[in-house]
């Protein structure tokens, strides 16, 4: 394990380049990136092991969420709470190469298209989705869900309903903070949002009417992360205030409103994952699909943890015949001394490598098929 | 700051499927209770009260509480519901007036309530409902009452014959003593068990008065007394201000052996008597409740946060086992386990009835009326649910959820659930 402390900076998002085998950047901001100023961290990790910082940048407002170029070694996107996008190339120093500012709220997150690798979408407190190209200071296209986010998802088997859990604000009435937005590594055109009124919102960007399909995915309490599992196409991942993460077939989602249609009333619930792990004490804030298998599961909390899951609903675990209930949760990275915001997993070297960082101003390096 | 509340979502409304969680969840359409007094509970006949009437009572109490709230606008205040069971009309006429005479304006509407002993809570949960689905967004509750002047025969019940020829509806006119003996039978409940939870609840009431624990919810009341230490008819009965803060009902000294002197008053065999009853008294209370909303506008410290009420029928002859029911059936309105509930006060008409409920509910005994209840206190009919309410406020620590309940004569109990913020 190694580590690297972001000292007065509070660690929001971390990022393995997919160019260098040993470089990281980090996201973080001051005061716990409730007010202040945002700092990004590049970071090399040497191969005797210490971590030293290679530049840093300093920002108006806290950064969120930070992604590499798939296109350009040297650059690296960071969203930041005031609203603004911003490319920065690792080899300058002070200032960005491009602003994108549309947002009119935070940016939660950033992620740049695998397929495509000239284009990346950014998911915003506004409660839109937009997507960009580098090269464009306005976006490219800017997906609204038109939709009525005060609908209640009741909990299944209780009679009364549960309100959200995040009520809407002045500054956000229909309640629908997008806090992650990703494209899908499988279709250029395809992205996958979650917002805090528990809605899973699949778009298609070639559709004139680009919302597909959404469900509720958390009974009514906030989804604070997503991801596309790297191997599976159809498979998803979302995971939510309400301490579980659960993954997805889309195929096997039906009955669910599609294309700006209101939900169904039947489906108030929201239909069934495909599993679900459960083991985290409080909100997770995040959550990876290992690069390298599709069946492995990173995820970080506000219980301090990382934890890595491994997902028996996998194709290949099917033929295995045998059930391993309460053994989905197969490590559990325990040295935060804080809130956990960020992770990542290494594309490079023996696979299992990830990288977490959090509120206690670190960022830890280490192997997530190790016991710490 | 939005950035602050939008994160800080993500904790705590990790529990929102705890009912726990959620009663303790502060937003901003609450109903909260900003302010809650009570006056000290007189001796009835004999008491300092004894000369004035209940409405006298409410607008010094009235005039009490705005005092402690300096360039309060009493016009805000939506409505002043009054519990009364005595006087004519549960008070409808005087205690407008008393609110009038205490500065609310005419445009400040009034109902009097009467469901017996607990009206004093009824007006709390009108109040709080009424705030909860945005009729009103500020409301005054409470209850008043002078045993003194309107407790006697003119106050016993009138049936008329056509009804009482229903079995279960002549019940209704068995007397409250009688229905505490038949609760002590029915449920074999000893008198030496009575006689133990009375002289407890004076000793904690002692201790609490010694601590100067009541201090903060009793305003003390000016008022006049005659002082007569002498009979001369011809004269003038001289009058003298008195403050009165102190309750007058707690007797210094009381043990079980002590009461089980006391000869019962209600049947030969019996084991009601003086000194295992609730005293007759003289007092009033007050609750203001608003919207939270509200309550951080006017930057006004929030006391608690209301909950839920609920009220149950049972029948009239064994009235007493009322709380036995409420509570259970508001806990499970709720959700919220008994477990987490830090403090019950429930009203103790009778010491039979109390320890019944207490039995009955499932909760521990060392959790009800840490400062004593009705026996040591007094019991002032209408008063009785917004002074527990004032009492409770002051026990519980924050964040500690209570309970408050009580029998209600003719066959019913009322349970409501505060936490304290």
């Amino acid at each position: 394990m190694l580590s690297f402390r972001t000292t007065g900076y509070n660690g929001y998002g971390v990022r393995y380049s997919p160019f260098y085998d040993n470089k990281v950047a980090v996201a973080t901001s001051a005061n716990y990136g409730l007010v202040g100023n945002g700092r990004l961290y590049l970071l090399s990790i040497n191969d005797d092991g210490s971590i030293t910082q290679d530049n840093i940048f300093d920002t108006q407002d806290g950064l969120f969420s930070v992604a590499w170029s798939e296109s350009h070694e040297n650059q690296v996107l960071t969203s930041s709470g005031d609203g603004s996008i911003s490319l920065f190339d690792i080899t300058l120093s002070k200032f960005p190469v491009m602003n994108f500012k549309a947002h009119q709220r935070e940016v939660f997150s950033v992620n740049w298209n695998l397929v495509e690798k000239h284009s990346f979408c950014s998911a915003s407190w506004d409660g839109t989705v937009r997507v960009w190209s580098p090269m464009n200071s306005d976006p490219l296209l800017t997906l609204t869900s038109a939709k009525d986010h005060s609908v209640i998802a009741s909990a299944p088997g209780s009679k009364m309903a549960p309100p959200l859990s995040a009520k809407p604000s002045l500054e956000n009435t229909t309640n629908d903070c997008v806090y992650n937005a990703v494209f899908s590594p499988h279709d250029a055109n395809v992205i996958i949002s979650c917002n805090s009124a528990s809605h899973l919102q699949i778009w298609d960007i070639r559709s004139p009417q680009p919302l597909q399909m959404d469900f509720i995915a958390h009974g009514g309490l906030e989804t604070l992360s997503c991801d596309f599992n790297k191997y599976r196409t159809s498979v998803i991942a979302t995971a939510s205030v309400d301490k579980t993460i659960k993954v997805w077939d889309l195929r096997t989602i039906s009955g669910v409103a599609h294309a700006g249609s209101p939900l169904q009333p039947h489906h108030n619930v929201g239909p069934t994952p495909l599993n679900r792990f459960i083991g985290h004490d409080f909100a997770i804030r995040n959550i990876a699909w290992s690069p390298h298998s599709g069946d492995k599961l990173l995820s970080c909390s506000y219980d301090m943890t990382c934890r890595v899951w491994n997902d028996q609903t996998d194709d290949k675990a099917r033929f295995l015949n045998k059930t391993n209930h309460g053994q989905a949760c197969v490590n559990v990275f325990g040295r935060h001394r804080e809130f956990v915001v960020g992770c990542d997993w290494s594309l490079w070297g023996e696979p299992g490598w990830v990288a977490s960082t959090g509120w206690d101003e670190m960022v830890y390096i280490w192997d997530a098929k190790r016991k710490y | 700051m939005e950035r602050l509340s939008q994160i800080g979502n993500h904790l705590t409304s990790a529990a929102a499927s705890d009912a726990v969680e959620k009663a303790k969840a502060k937003n901003p359409e609450d109903a909260v209770i900003v302010k809650a007094y009570r006056t000290a509970l007189t001796k009835g006949g004999k008491g300092k009260f004894k000369d004035i009437n209940s409405d006298v009572l409410l607008k010094k109490l009235l005039d009490g509480l705005f005092q402690t709230l300096p360039g309060f606008d009493k016009s805000i205040i939506e409505d002043v519901v009054i519990g009364n069971v005595l006087n004519p009309g549960a008070g409808a006429n005087e205690h407008r007036a008393a609110m009038l005479a205490a500065g609310i304006p005419s445009s400040t509407p009034f109902m009097a309530v009467n469901r017996q002993c607990s009206s004093g809570l009824m007006a709390v949960n009108d109040i709080a409902n009424k705030v909860l689905t945005g009729q009103i967004e500020c409301g005054l509750a409470g209850g008043s009452e002078s045993m003194s002047q309107n407790y006697g025969p003119k106050s016993a019940p009138v049936i008329s014959p056509e009804i009482l020829r229903d079995g279960q509806a002549k019940k209704c006119l068995i007397p409250m003593g009688i229905t505490s003996e038949n609760v002590n039978e029915k449920y074999t409940i000893p008198r030496s068990d009575q006689d133990a939870f009375a002289a407890s609840s004076y000793q904690k009431a002692e201790k609490a008065v010694k601590g100067g624990l009541f201090k903060d919810e009793i305003l003390p009341l000016e008022v006049e007394i005659e002082a007569d230490d002498d009979d001369d008819d011809d004269k003038e009965p001289k009058k003298t201000t008195i403050v009165v803060d102190t309750d007058e009902g707690i007797r210094p000294g009381v043990t079980a052996a002590s009461l089980g002197k006391i000869r019962p008053a209600f049947k030969k065999d019996g084991s009601t008597h003086a000194g295992n009853a609730s005293q007759v008294s003289d007092g009033a209370a007050v609750v203001l409740i608003m919207r939270r909303s509200l309550a951080e506008k006017l930057q006004l410290p929030v006391l608690g946060k209301y909950i839920a009420t609920t009220i149950v029928g049972v029948p009239p002859e064994i009235m007493g086992v009322g709380p036995g029911y409420a509570i259970p059936k508001v806990l499970e309105l709720t959700g919220i386990p008994k477990e987490a509930i830090s403090v019950f006060e429930i009203n103790e008409a009778f010491a039979g009835q109390a320890l019944f409920s207490v039995k009955r509910a499932g909760i521990p005994l060392e959790k009800v009326n840490p400062r004593g209840g009705a026996i040591a206190l007094g019991h002032p009919l209408g008063a009785t649910g917004a002074r527990q309410v004032a009492t409770i406020m002051r026990e519980l620590k924050t964040g500690e959820l209570g309970v408050t309940s009580m029998c209600i004569g003719t066959g019913m109990g009322a349970a409501a659930i505060f936490v304290k913020e």
